[in-house]
């Protein structure tokens, strides 16, 4: 097997696509200035209620629609308690993601009298799209085609956030309440209201993420399945600067990582070392920020 | 008194989120469709229903106590240490390989490998803290992302290279502990062991160093108001690293007397699946990173987890209960800022106008 092939390209595609829609959704939150740690559970959430609207739908739209609207209400949940109750962001960050697992975790062994891990061999996971025309080029047509849908959906957010936030009044309010909420308010701008819509999106956002991870990649939930994913994104949106165009670049990098990791697999190489390259690489990757982070944290309070 | 006053003020709020915890657990529970009352009843009966159930609570809430104890240091420098797990599995794994391979006396292995687990644990939470230092690299990231390389490479070490090939080879471990290098334990038949009392030592001595030692002066104002302590010529980088490597050094004497006192031996997984170093973090908030207030509050959380363990032996309700809960715990336990928050405004007596 070779590690460098065209098949790889194809395969970070796929491996991208949650961990662009998550990131984006970190975006979102961080742009009106709110840093948004419950991605990775907001990710698992979203993976198990598509799956569990699967099983008892059948159809795979309505999965999709499910697991956007179940991590929209916890996002609400995270929206609550940062913007109204002005709690720490980072704790309900944190508090988030354990209640994702542990709910999942309850709610896997309620629902499915299972334990790790659920899987259907009757249950359709996503479709593949093969884009007509460019599906017959060679080279190109075997990597761009053949993907499921959330993966050309994930694109296009990119492209539709970075016409939102450049392009539309809402967008440019949005970035407005991110750069300095006091000035944002007094202009009249609906400052909370811009901030919760903010979170509302990125829930949508990370619940399709999830759905694309457990049925779009593997047809099936097992426990904490996001493995970290949130934490990427949240690196990935630092790396590209909140900006859509640049986490879509760094987005990439970490998707190729991961695809890696899985291809390397193939070699005879320990898979502890293999399955730690996307952290290692994370971690080199976090060097090239420098103080461009999103966590200003002495600025933040002040702002608050 | 005063001590106690504040003690039992930061006691007051946890106390809250426990009932609110119990009630969605009983939510939970009608959801599955079993009586909340039996089930809380088992849970009871499961945490302290008897002197053996009681130690076995205490036994559990020892790592949990440790690790708590570690990350409240470093919330009180105002440092975010999400790193507990790894910090915690690299000191157990390199406790444990000293404590086999020390050609030593029993007593000179159990000192070395508390040693060894301290240190590599510190040493791990001092790199992203230096990393934070000198590059900027946020802290709460790169703790994040170290727990997965660290746990990783100490399941690398007992699956390849130090695996215990004697036994049926089907668990990925090392070999055991020689039986002198075992902490002792507190009872004779029961499950807690020596590791418990360093426990409620640890908790008196950061008490002690928080509260009287210029040390704990720096870190309380430097979580505080981090620009009038470096105003007032507090170190922020010296502070912010050493309480990462007391930080570390805790979680990795946590995993240190697992290993030491509980498995007698590193296996994969032991420390990670029970997901001690969430709940020390959850114990750490609960108890607002007051020393005391922690040996209740880990307790407490070890007491839910035996406790689901009894209700599952006994009804329908799966273990993940416990887990449900302490989400739930958690939760509200971070909307107290929002409490303090609106005290104070209530007091002042003023509307805000303008700023959030």
């Amino acid at each position: 097997m070779e590690l460098f092939d065209w098949s790889l390209l194809s395969s970070t595609i796929r491996m991208v696509t949650p961990i662009l829609l998550a990131a984006l959704g970190g975006a979102l939150c961080a742009r009106v200035g709110i840093f948004n740690v419950g991605l990775e559970g907001l990710v698992l959430v979203g993976a198990f209620s598509a799956i569990v609207g699967n099983h008892f739908t059948g159809n795979l739209f309505l999965a999709v629609l499910i697991a956007a609207l179940v991590s929209v209400v916890f996002s609400l949940l995270f929206a609550y308690m940062t913007i109204k109750l002005r709690a720490n962001e980072i704790v309900v960050g944190v508090a988030i993601n354990f209640l994702a697992l542990g709910l999942t975790t309850f709610a896997l062994r309620a629902i499915f009298g299972v334990k790790g891990a659920f899987y259907d061999k009757d249950m359709a996971g996503l479709p593949t799209v093969e884009i007509p025309f460019i599906h017959d080029i060679p080279v190109i047509g075997g990597i761009v085609s053949g993907h499921s849908p959330l993966v050309y959906f994930a694109f296009l957010a990119a492209i539709l956030l970075y016409v939102f936030f450049y392009r539309t009044v809402t967008g440019f309010r949005v970035l407005a309440v991110g750069l300095n909420p006091v000035a944002a308010r007094s202009l009249g701008l609906k400052v909370t209201g811009l901030q919760v819509l903010a979170i509302v999106m990125s829930g949508a956002l990370c619940g399709i993420a999830g759905a694309q991870l457990s049925l779009g990649q593997v047809t099936m939930f097992t426990e904490g399945m996001t493995a970290g994913r949130g934490f990427i994104a949240l690196v990935a949106m630092m790396m590209g600067q909140s900006h859509p165009l640049g986490i879509l670049a760094s987005s990439f990098l970490f998707g190729l990582m991961d695809a890696l990791s899985i291809r390397l697999q193939g070699f005879s190489l320990p898979t502890q070392f293999t399955a730690m390259l996307p952290y290692v690489l994370t971690i080199v990757a976090m060097f090239f920020l420098k103080n461009k982070s999103q966590i200003g944290s002495d600025n933040q309070q002040s702002t608050r | 008194m005063a001590a106690i006053k504040e003690l039992s003020k930061s006691l007051v709020q946890p106390l809250l989120a426990v009932v609110i915890g119990l009630l969605t657990g009983a939510l939970v529970i009608a959801a599955v469709g079993e009586s909340i009352l039996g089930t809380y009843q088992e849970m009871w009966k499961g945490a302290f229903g008897s002197f053996y159930f009681f130690t076995s609570t205490l036994a559990r809430a020892t790592p949990i106590m440790l690790i708590a104890l570690g990350l409240s240091l470093a919330f009180r420098a105002g440092v975010f240490n999400l790193g507990a797990e790894g910090q915690m599995v690299l000191g157990a794994v390199s406790a444990a390989l000293v404590s086999i391979y020390l050609p030593a006396p029993g007593m000179i292995k159990i000192v070395a490998g508390m040693f060894a687990g301290m240190a590599v644990g510190g040493f791990w939470a001092l790199l992203p803290g230096f990393m934070e230092a000198r590059f900027r690299i946020p802290l709460l990231i790169s703790t994040l992302l170290f727990n997965y390389i660290a746990v990783l490479f100490a399941s690398y070490l007992v699956t390849e290279p130090f695996r215990d090939r004697t036994g049926s080879a089907a668990l990925a471990q090392t070999v055991m502990l020689e039986k002198s290098a075992w902490l002792p334990k507190l009872f004779a038949g029961m499950s807690v062991h020596a590791g418990f009392l360093f426990a409620i030592v640890a908790a008196l001595l950061l008490f002690w160093v928080l509260r009287f030692t210029p040390f704990g002066y720096e870190v309380k104002m430097l979580g505080q108001n981090s620009l009038f302590a470096q105003y007032g010529g507090i170190n922020r980088i010296r502070v912010m690293l050493t309480g990462m490597f007391a930080s570390g050094g805790l979680a990795g004497l946590a995993g240190t007397v697992e290993v030491m006192g509980a498995h007698y031996r590193f296996v994969d997984g032991a420390l990670t699946v029970p997901g001690f170093a969430w709940t020390g973090l959850m114990a750490a908030l609960l108890a607002n990173s007051h020393p005391l207030g922690i040996i209740v509050t880990s307790i407490l959380l070890a007491a839910f987890q035996t406790g689901a363990m009894g209700v599952e032996r006994n009804t329908d309700v799966p273990l993940e209960l416990a887990s449900v809960i302490q989400a739930v715990l958690i939760l509200f336990i971070s909307a107290k800022f929002s409490y303090d928050w609106w005290k104070k405004r209530k007091a002042k007596g003023g509307e805000s106008h303008g700023a959030l």
